[in-house]
């Protein structure tokens, strides 16, 4: 009789100790707390970003005088030299400066004739900020920074957002005829260089009367 | 006695000669002797047809003996050709998943078996299980493909968009691209979005009955190339096919040259063949010892329009 009771408080400590040790609990705003912490905060990334390598990198930026006669005459140098890309395949992104004077506007863009190329003109898009040419152009973002898909997709959409609020107001004040100078981010594909539309997302403007 | 020397010193030129011979040829068969097993989601299609091949192709190329296993876009039977490509002693698999979640487990028991495991074209929902994921970059090719919506619509008019299966993830980072352009332009109105699964024969009964419900629409955006040619068929059949712009992806040959005959506007372009290449090199340079790979490795998707098809062929460029 008394084993069996020292058998039966035996089992219920350890069932207790077991249940103990199985249960836990926590507070429901530090779980939600813990989980908005491991979610990734594209704006938060995108602004650090933008303040800490892209404009601070603008001076490195290719001047397109000189990057159109390379892309001519030898166009695999020109990418391997000054062009980036997140993931792989044909379309590269060069970030560029140049300066010239506003031949034309119209609602999706300012077309800037490019000094020393009479017969260069780029496109500044004013109203198509979207794409991830502003995000890979610099080459400084490391794609092993990001678990999944979707995160540098967002980084793309909050930096293009920057632009629309910080550099797009500067291009309303542009009329044709005005000396300006840029800085910006193209899209090419490797395979098929066409020059003649060359638009850039804006990265920082400067227009003179 | 001075014979017997010579004998003795040629035999031991001899059996240094077949030592050192030996040596080089296990070195060299090294990576001959590695197996890469390609298992893909169908062979029923001839998209997968070309991944799938051309995975094996480049595996074979860099000294590799392969073999192709067929899921039958069944995750039993996928789970079957891992059981056998872990018994059979496969050192790396070149993975094309049926099902984002239902192929996390066959791929974490590779992992647990210590085969790597590198998805192409389709991802499975877990960061950790495969070393890496090759896929297109389905988000940013649909935001191109929607900035020339936005251009061809002049901002304005109403449209419609048909998904492909709704459990997948290429068919939402296609809608969501789209969508991150398009919806910026308040005169765009979409007046439906249905699901017709990938298929072409659903595509067109979707689109013929929202035809009945909304005759006046401006477009219809598709998430792949075979709704897209549905679509175009049910725009046929009810008169409209000058009237309603198309759009897909994929890049599949019927569509380039709808594109071609002004059928269709415009397509993504994606590249298997890339995706399949690439898993076959990082499963080289895995044997090779490098670690470090990607977790999400995006293949950029060209925008095929009526302004630049004759540069492109189906999935792919012209050589």
């Amino acid at each position: 009789m008394g084993k069996k009771v020292i058998k039966y408080i035996i089992v219920a400590f350890v069932v207790l100790l077991v249940g103990y040790n199985s249960v836990y609990f926590k507070k429901l705003d530090e779980v939600k707390a813990e989980q908005t912490a491991k979610t990734f905060n594209a704006a938060a990334y995108a602004q650090n970003f933008w303040d800490k390598k892209l404009t601070p990198g603008l001076s490195n930026a290719i001047a397109i005088d000189k990057l159109i006669p390379m892309l001519n005459t030898n166009p695999a140098q020109a990418f391997d030299s000054y062009s980036h890309a997140l993931g792989i395949g044909n379309l590269r992104y060069f970030l560029i400066q140049g300066k010239g004077t506003v031949a034309a506007i119209d609602g999706d863009d300012v077309t800037v004739s490019i000094a020393g190329l009479p017969e260069q003109k780029v496109k500044i898009a004013t109203e198509y900020i979207f794409g991830n040419a502003a995000r890979d152009a610099t080459g400084l973002i490391n794609i092993n920074d990001f678990n999944n898909t979707m995160d540098f997709n967002n980084v793309s959409a909050e930096i293009n957002a920057i632009i629309r609020s910080k550099v797009l107001p500067q291009l309303k004040h542009a009329k044709v005829g005005n000396s300006i100078s840029f800085t910006g981010a193209i899209e090419l594909n490797k395979e098929h260089v066409n020059l003649s539309q060359i638009e850039a997302v804006p990265v920082a403007v400067n227009i003179q009367p | 006695m001075r014979y017997l020397t010579v004998i003795k010193q040629c035999s031991l030129y001899f059996l240094v000669v077949v030592v050192v011979l030996c040596g080089c040829r296990s070195g060299s068969d090294q990576g001959r002797h590695k197996k890469v097993a390609v298992i893909v989601s169908t062979l029923n299609n001839p998209w997968f047809v070309v991944l799938a091949q051309t995975a094996a192709e480049q595996a074979k190329s860099l000294g590799y003996e392969t073999k192709i296993f067929d899921s039958q876009n069944n995750t039993a039977i996928e789970a079957d050709n891992f059981e056998n490509a872990i018994s059979a002693g496969y050192n790396a698999i070149l993975f094309n998943p049926t099902d984002a979640d239902g192929s996390v487990s066959n791929v974490l028991e590779a992992k647990s078996a210590g085969i790597p495991v590198f998805c192409m074209d389709r991802e499975v929902n877990s960061v950790d299980a495969a070393t890496s994921q090759i896929l297109s970059d389905n988000y940013s090719g649909c935001v191109a493909i929607g900035k020339y919506f936005v251009e061809k619509l002049n901002k304005q008019g109403k449209y419609v968009e048909i998904l492909g299966l709704v459990g997948d993830n290429n068919t939402w980072n296609r809608s969501k691209g789209f969508h991150s352009v398009v919806d910026f332009f308040p005169g765009l109105t979409m007046v439906a979005q249905q699901s017709a699964d990938f298929d072409r024969n659903k595509a067109m009964e979707v689109m013929e009955s929202i035809l009945q419900a909304h005759p006046d629409i401006n477009a219809v955006f598709c998430g792949n190339d075979a709704m897209a040619s549905g679509a175009y068929q049910a725009l046929v059949a009810s008169g409209k096919a000058n009237d309603i712009k198309v759009f897909g992806f994929d890049g599949a040959q019927d569509v380039i040259e709808s594109i071609q005959n002004k059928k269709i506007m415009a397509t993504g372009m994606q590249f298997p063949k890339v995706m399949a290449k690439t898993a076959a090199i990082y499963a080289d340079e895995y044997f090779k010892g490098k670690r470090d790979f990607p977790k999400k490795m995006p293949v950029a998707v060209e925008l095929v329009t009526q302004e630049n098809v004759n540069d492109y062929t189906g999935y792919g460029k012209k050589e």
